[in-house]
């Protein structure tokens, strides 16, 4: 947030009819270009943007800074690649125009793009230099196009001379497949002085990357902060419970796997449910209730016990599955469990019927009408229990004193 | 006000202007990062020997210096080291926001050499006539007295007084040939 007043120069030189960088270097930094001045204005309203032109004709302002973008984009257009560039000229014609802004409290910040050949005298750019931090100008270097050791070398030693506690800036970009402003939006040209970016850079960057953005849940925390603050703090309750849920389970199974086992059952499950928690609808992180916990807690259980197998390839179908499952009604879930259950291996489907049990038995519960000592409902709960006596009757018995 | 603060008034009538600077606006230019310029114009900075002004790139300094109300500057006082302290001292009134380049494109009000006698504090008195309606002072430390890469200034003090105030001298006379007082206000009056 920065009140800063920024004179852009342009290189529209002959070197910029290459196309090394995609469709020329030219529209690359013209591209850039925009980015920036959408940049800096969206981070402070009173921020001002200039542009000028270091070759061509000569040195020559276009705009004079400005907040108002639309004057800057549209002085874009129509820029005739030719010429040579005179970098020095194009500096000090920069600090002359910032000299005379408007807004005397703005800092003073040059960006310069510099994609020919530099033919100055390295000390010239020294004395340049020294004058821009004498007179309290930061100064951005974007270092493209020609790529020789004497112009970086030129470049680095001018960046020297201005350099002060670092508020100024060199990058150099490669041609390559990544886009010249995509390079730029990472650098500390883009996101200013250890700010952390500003919105728009970041809403940039998330666009650039093609929807693969850096923040969890996939939620900008700046487009909306209650969303994402509730998706954390959901997330820190799942995983708290999930780890006393874990430390359960890893007690019982330790008896059998050993500790290996529940180790990597606690990290997947951890996994498991982050993942679910990811990929769950926004709806259904505000609906989380205490109504919900018994449910909850058997889908754990059940979720506990598929990682205990190595993540399957329809584990996401099954996070779908149990996600569904908390919001439609009980049944709906108890016939998509053992419709789960079916489908995977006899050791899995041993404790998804345990699960299964726990959780019919509490859906059953919950369900009016419904009394446990119903004969009826005894004997189902008894041919569930029959598939699981092959094996782990150990495991019933917990898990049973576990849910009564 | 004016007089009381019989360490800091050089004259009679005349003030520390300390109090009338107009800090948010306060800048210097081609000043290091670490010595900069509150250490040498405010109140305990000023004084303690550690802590100075210097200079960053070469040795000039341009301050600006802004004040709540208009004032009268009468003298200035440096100190500064005997090798590193400012030499050539140009004084502009109600210049604002000047740079390095244009500094030189108006006269000063007044041009001051300091000697490494008046570096120890010792205050030199200006044209007063040039001062008397100043909103602002921009000081430019055009070099230093060995011609070193830099430029080390302890304390700057700005003695004057202020328009409001009734110089002492003249109410003296005043009582003196019979005049009658009716209502007097020393200070911030609210008329």
């Amino acid at each position: 947030m920065v009140l800063e007043a920024t004179m852009i120069c342009i290189d529209n030189s002959e070197w910029m009819r290459n196309g090394d960088y995609s469709p020329s270097r030219f529209q690359a930094q013209a591209d850039a270009v925009n980015l920036i001045c959408g940049a800096k204005t969206q981070s402070n309203p009173e921020n001002t943007v200039g542009v000028l032109i270091m070759a061509g004709k000569g040195v020559r302002v276009l705009v004079t800074p400005t907040s108002d973008l639309g004057k800057i984009l549209a002085c874009m257009h129509g820029l005739e690649v030719g010429g040579e560039m005179n970098l020095a000229a194009g500096i000090q014609v920069a600090q002359l125009a910032l000299k005379h802004r408007q807004n005397k409290k703005q800092q003073q910040r040059i960006i310069v793009f510099a994609g020919s050949p530099v033919k100055h005298e390295k000390k010239m750019l020294e004395m340049i230099g020294r004058k821009l931090k004498k007179n309290s100008v930061a100064l951005d270097i974007v270092n493209f196009g020609e790529d020789d050791e004497e112009k970086t070398e030129k470049l680095e030693s001018l960046l020297a001379a201005v350099n002060n506690n670092d508020t100024s800036h060199i990058v150099h970009v490669p041609a390559g497949p990544n886009a010249l402003s995509d390079v730029l939006i990472s650098t500390p040209i883009f996101t200013g002085d250890g700010e952390g970016g500003s919105g728009f850079a970041a809403a940039a960057a998330a666009a650039a990357a093609g929807g693969v953005s850096g923040y969890d849940f996939g939620v900008d925390p700046n487009l909306d902060p209650e969303l994402a603050l509730a998706l954390r703090v959901s997330m820190e309750e799942e995983r708290a419970r999930q780890e006393a849920a874990a430390k359960k389970a890893a007690e019982d199974t330790s008896k059998q796997g050993g500790e290996q086992q529940a180790g990597s059952q606690e990290a997947s499950s951890q996994d498991a449910t982050m993942t679910e928690r990811a990929s769950a609808s926004t709806s259904e992180a505000e609906n989380k209730t205490t109504d919900l916990m018994d449910d909850e807690n058997a889908l754990l259980q059940q979720a506990l016990a598929m990682s205990m197998d190595e993540p399957a390839v329809g584990h996401d179908v099954k996070d779908t599955d149990m996600s569904e499952a908390s919001v439609d009604d009980p049944e709906l879930a108890l016939a998509l469990q053992l419709s789960v259950a079916d489908s995977t291996k006899d050791q899995a489907s041993q404790s998804e019927v345990l699960a299964d049990q726990s959780a019919v038995s509490d859906i059953l519960a919950s369900l009016p009408g419904v009394d446990l000592n119903d004969p009826s409902i005894k004997d189902l709960l008894a041919s569930m229990q029959n598939k699981s006596e092959l094996q782990k009757k150990n495991d019933d018995k917990s898990s049973n004193e576990e849910k009564k | 006000m004016s007089g009381e603060s019989a360490t800091t008034a050089i004259h009679k009538g005349q003030v520390d202007l300390l109090d009338f600077i107009d800090w948010t606006s306060v800048e210097c230019l081609n000043q290091s990062t670490t010595h900069s310029l509150p250490n040498a114009i405010k109140q305990g900075y000023r004084e303690d020997e550690g802590l100075h002004l210097e200079s960053d790139a070469d040795e000039q300094l341009l301050l600006y210096i802004p004040f709540t109300q208009v004032i009268k500057l009468y003298s200035i006082a440096f100190k500064g080291p005997e090798d590193e302290g400012p030499k050539t001292v140009k004084l502009f009134s109600n210049k604002e926001h000047m740079g390095f380049s244009n500094v030189n494109d108006y006269p000063p009000s007044d041009t001051v050499v300091l000697s490494p006698e008046h570096l120890q504090g010792k205050p030199v008195l200006l044209k007063y006539v040039k001062f008397q309606n100043v909103r602002s002072l921009t000081i430019f430390i055009e070099d230093n007295q060995t011609g070193s890469e830099i430029t080390k200034v302890q304390k700057i003090q700005l003695i004057g007084s202020t328009s409001k105030c009734i110089d002492v001298e003249y109410l003296q006379m005043f009582l003196k040939i019979g005049g009658k007082i009716v209502y007097f206000e020393m200070g911030n009056d609210n008329h």
